[in-house]
C-alpha cells in the first residue's frame, strides 16, 4: 500500500512537472479587442454549425501552426477600452496586442504605450493598404500599426417605408431628406412618434460627431486648422452644417428620443450609419433583410463627402514577446491565403461585415463587398475623409458631441453650441500644440 | 536602592506602551496602506498633470491649475448643481415619503407583507432596475408612463431625453429603489417611542397632528439625523443608477447627458475617459469638502433641540 502510494505520488510529481514544463516553454500572448459575440466566436447556424469563422477560430488555427504560442483573447467593450489599457498598464498586466481606434493613437504614442511595426510590415502597410487607412494608422507622422478596419458612413433606409409613401428612390440632397423624413414620420394620436422618418443617436460620440463632420466637410468647412492649434467648428460652414441637422428636428422628421438601434425593428426609416452594422441588420431583420434595407450615399448639400475612421492592430511597447506578437499579426493581416485574401480580410468581410483596409481584400471579396449593403460603402470610400488623429481626441469628440446634443435639445442655438465647443476645444489644443 | 523600583516601573511602562503599539500595529498598518498613503498620494496627484499612461514620476507639477480648470469647466459646475439637487431630492423627499409609508404600515393590517413589498426594490440589482425603468416604464414610444398619459389625452414625454425632466425621472427611480430601507429604519424608530407619551398626549387632548408634531417627530430626531447623514453621504457619491440610465453615454441613446451628470460620473469620465487623473483627483477633494460641509450642517441643524445620542 505504502509502495503504491509512493509510486502514485512520484507519477503525480512527474505529470505536474511535465505540464508545468510544457507551459513554461510556451509563449503566451494576450490580444485585446473591442470585438465580441459573433465577431469573436464566429457565426453559427440554427444547428450550431459554424458558418463563418470568428477571431477565435483564426487564433486556434495559428496556435496549431505554432504550438509554442498560446494566444488569449480579451474582449473589452468599446466604451471601456481606453480605461482598460490604462488600468492594465498601471497594474503591470498589459496585453501584448491591441486592436485600437486610431483616434486614441496620439495619446498612446505620446505615452510610449504602443510601438511602430517592424520595417517590413511598415513597407507592407504603405504599399498594400488604401491611402485613407494608412493615414488613419499614421500617428505623429509614423505608421503605428496595421490597419484592420476602415469605417465610413452612408444613408441606410427602409425601402418598404419609402415605397409606402410613394418614394421610388432615396433622397439625393439634404433638403430632400429633411422633407422625406417629416413625411415618413408616423405619430400616434397623442403626438408621440411611433416611427421615425430619420433618427440620430445621442450619447455616443461617433454617432453624433461623424454625421456632423460629413456635413461640415460637405459645406466646405473644417474641423481643425492644419496645425491642430485651433478648432474651426464655429465657422459659417460649421453653423450651417449644424443648422441643417436642426432642420430635421424643426420639421418633425426626428426628435431627441430617436435611436439608430431601432432600425432593425423597423421603427426608423432612415439613419446615417457605418458599414459594420450589416450583420446586426441581417440578424435583426431576418428574412425581411433584402426587402427592407437600402443603402445610398449621404444626401449632400454641395458635394458627397463622409467621415471615416480606422482601427489598427499594434503591439504594446512593454510586451515581453514583441517579435511573436508582430509575427502573429503579420500572419493574420498580411499573409495571403489561396484566395489572395488575408485571414483578417476574411474575418472582416465574411463575419464582421466591415470594410477591410487591404487592397487585395477589397479586390478579392467581390461577392461580399458588392452586396446590397457594403457596395455603397466601398463606392463611397472615394468620398471619405478621415477624422483627425489629434491629442485628447476622445475628450474633444465628447465635447463636440455634448454641444451638438445641446443644440438638438434646443438649449443652445447652433452658433452658441459651436462657439462653446470651439472655446473648450481650443483650450485643450493649447495644452498640446 | 530607591532607584530600582522606579527603573523597573519605567521599564514596565515602556513595555506596556510597546505592547500596546504592537497590538495596534495591524490597524495602524491597515490605515496607513488603505487610507493615509492613498489620501497623501491623491493630494500629490491633484497638483500634477498625469494621464496614468505614464509613470507618476513623469507627471508635471502644475500647482493649482487642476482646481482652477475644474471651476472653469461648465460640465463640472453642472455636475455639482445636479448632485446638489439629487442629494436634497433623494434624501429629504425620500425620507418624507418613507416616513408617511412607515406610519401607514404601522397602522394597517398585514404590516409585514407591506413592509416586504416596499423593501423588494432594495434587493433588486440596480442594473435590472435601470433596465426596467429605462427601456420599459420611461420609454417614449409605448412606455408605461406615456401609455398612462395617453389614456388621459396628455402628450407623451421624453422622460430620459428631455433635459428639463431627465434628472427628476432618475431621482424618482432612486427614491423608489432605496425607500424600503428608509421605511425599515423609520419603522424601528417609531416602534421605539414609548406608548406612555402618546397616552399622556391624548389625556392632554392632543390631536393626531399634535401627537405627530410634538411627540413622534422630536423622538424621531436621532433616526432622522442618522438617515440624513448616511443618506447625504451616499447621495453625493451616487454613480451606478445615473450611469446605467444614461450618463454612461456610449450607445445609451440618452441625450440629456449634461442634464443628468453627477459628480462621481464626472470624476469617472475625467479620470478614465479623458485621462485627466490630476483634475479628477482635485474634483474628488472638492467632493470630500462638499460632503464634509453638508454633514456638518445637518449635524448642527439636528442637534439644535437636542439629539443627545449624537452629542
Amino acid at each position: 500500500m505504502k509502495r503504491a502510494l509512493t509510486i502514485a505520488l512520484c507519477l503525480l510529481v512527474v505529470m505536474v512537472l511535465a505540464t508545468g514544463g510544457t507551459q513554461a516553454a510556451k509563449t503566451r500572448l494576450v490580444l485585446q479587442t473591442h470585438w465580441s459575440d459573433f465577431q469573436l466566436e464566429g457565426v453559427v447556424d440554427e444547428n450550431g454549425k459554424l458558418v463563418s469563422k470568428g477571431l477565435r477560430q483564426y487564433v486556434e488555427e495559428y496556435m496549431k501552426l505554432k504550438p509554442d504560442v498560446e494566444i488569449e483573447l480579451q474582449s473589452v467593450p468599446m466604451e471601456e477600452y481606453l480605461q482598460k489599457i490604462l488600468v492594465s498598464r498601471s497594474a503591470g498586466v498589459s496585453p501584448d496586442i491591441y486592436i485600437i481606434r486610431s483616434l486614441w493613437g496620439v495619446q498612446l504614442e505620446d505615452s510610449g504605450i504602443i510601438e511602430s511595426p517592424p520595417p517590413a510590415l511598415i513597407e507592407d502597410v504603405k504599399k498594400n493598404y488604401v491611402p485613407a487607412a494608412v493615414e488613419g494608422a499614421t500617428i505623429n507622422g509614423k505608421i503605428m500599426g496595421i490597419p484592420v478596419e476602415v469605417g465610413n458612413y452612408c444613408l441606410v433606409y427602409n425601402k418598404a417605408h419609402l415605397a409606402e409613401k410613394g418614394y421610388k428612390a432615396p433622397p439625393n440632397t439634404w433638403d430632400e431628406m429633411v422633407d422625406m423624413a417629416s413625411k415618413l414620420t408616423v405619430r400616434d394620436k397623442t403626438g408621440a412618434i411611433t416611427r421615425y422618418g430619420f433618427s440620430f443617436l445621442a450619447g455616443w460620440d461617433s454617432a453624433v460627431v461623424h454625421p456632423f463632420l460629413g456635413l461640415l466637410w460637405d459645406m466646405g468647412g473644417e474641423y481643425l486648422s492644419p496645425d491642430y492649434k485651433k478648432s474651426l467648428l464655429n465657422s459659417p460652414e460649421g453653423i450651417k452644417a449644424l443648422e441643417a441637422e436642426l432642420e430635421l428636428f424643426r420639421t418633425g422628421g426626428t426628435d431627441i428620443s430617436g435611436s439608430v438601434w431601432e432600425f432593425p425593428q423597423q421603427k426608423v426609416s432612415m439613419i446615417i450609419m457605418a458599414s459594420w452594422y450589416e450583420n446586426s441588420l441581417k440578424q435583426g431583420l431576418g428574412a425581411d433583410y433584402e426587402k427592407v434595407v437600402g443603402v445610398a450615399p449621404i444626401p449632400k448639400v454641395n458635394k458627397n463627402i463622409n467621415a471615416m475612421y480606422t482601427f489598427f492592430a499594434t503591439v504594446d511597447s512593454g510586451s515581453r514577446h514583441k517579435k511573436e506578437a508582430w509575427d502573429f499579426l503579420a500572419w493574420f493581416t498580411a499573409e495571403e491565403t489561396a484566395n489572395k485574401t488575408t485571414r483578417l480580410g476574411d474575418l472582416m468581410v465574411e463575419t464582421i461585415g466591415s470594410v477591410p483596409a487591404r487592397k487585395t481584400d477589397l479586390e478579392n471579396h467581390p461577392k461580399d463587398l458588392q452586396d446590397l449593403y457594403t457596395k455603397t460603402f466601398i463606392d463611397e470610400l472615394k468620398n471619405a475623409k478621415h477624422e483627425p488623429n489629434m491629442a485628447q481626441a476622445a475628450e474633444i469628440n465628447t465635447i463636440l458631441m455634448q454641444e451638438i446634443v445641446e443644440a438638438w435639445h434646443g438649449s443652445k442655438t447652433a452658433k452658441q453650441a459651436l462657439d462653446d465647443a470651439t472655446k473648450k476645444i481650443n483650450a485643450i489644443l493649447a495644452e498640446y500644440y | 536602592m530607591s532607584g530600582l523600583p522606579s527603573e523597573s516601573s519605567r521599564r514596565r511602562s515602556v513595555q506596556r506602551t510597546v505592547t500596546g503599539y504592537l497590538f495596534l500595529s495591524p490597524a495602524i498598518v491597515f490605515y496607513l496602506i488603505f487610507l493615509i498613503i492613498p489620501v497623501g498620494m491623491s493630494v500629490y496627484i491633484s497638483f500634477r498633470k498625469w494621464n496614468m499612461l505614464v509613470p507618476l514620476s513623469s507627471s508635471t507639477f502644475i500647482g493649482l491649475k487642476n482646481y482652477q480648470d475644474l471651476f472653469r469647466d461648465e460640465l463640472f459646475l453642472c455636475a455639482v448643481k445636479n448632485t446638489l439637487i439629487w442629494a436634497i431630492g433623494t434624501v429629504f423627499l425620500g425620507m418624507l415619503i418613507a416616513l408617511v409609508i412607515a406610519l401607514l404600515i404601522l397602522n394597517i393590517r398585514w404590516a409585514p407583507f407591506w413592509r416586504f413589498l416596499v423593501f423588494a426594490p432594495v434587493v433588486t440589482p440596480l442594473v435590472a432596475v435601470a433596465r426596467i425603468w429605462g427601456s420599459g416604464i420611461y420609454k417614449t414610444s409605448g412606455g408605461m408612463l406615456n401609455s398612462i398619459l395617453a389614456m388621459w389625452q396628455l402628450p407623451p414625454q421624453h422622460w430620459l431625453a428631455d433635459s428639463r425632466i431627465a434628472l427628476f425621472s432618475i431621482m424618482s427611480v432612486a427614491i423608489w429603489a432605496s425607500i424600503g430601507s428608509t421605511v425599515i429604519v423609520f419603522t424601528a424608530g417609531l416602534k421605539g417611542i414609548p406608548d406612555e407619551y402618546y397616552q399622556a398626549a391624548k389625556i392632554d387632548g392632543a390631536s393626531p397632528w399634535h401627537e405627530f408634531r410634538h411627540v413622534t417627530l422630536p423622538l424621531l430626531r436621532p433616526t432622522i439625523l442618522f438617515l440624513s447623514v448616511t443618506g447625504l453621504i451616499g447621495a453625493w457619491q451616487a454613480f451606478d443608477l445615473v450611469f446605467q440610465m444614461g450618463a454612461g453615454g456610449t450607445q445609451s441613446g440618452v441625450s440629456a447627458v449634461k442634464a443628468i451628470i453627477l459628480l462621481n460620473v464626472y470624476l469617472y469620465q475625467t479620470a478614465f475617459q479623458n485621462l485627466r487623473m490630476g483634475r479628477a483627483t482635485a474634483g474628488a477633494f472638492v467632493l470630500f469638502l462638499i460632503i464634509l460641509c453638508f454633514t456638518f450642517v445637518v449635524l448642527r441643524v439636528l442637534r439644535e433641540g437636542g439629539v443627545e445620542s449624537y452629542e
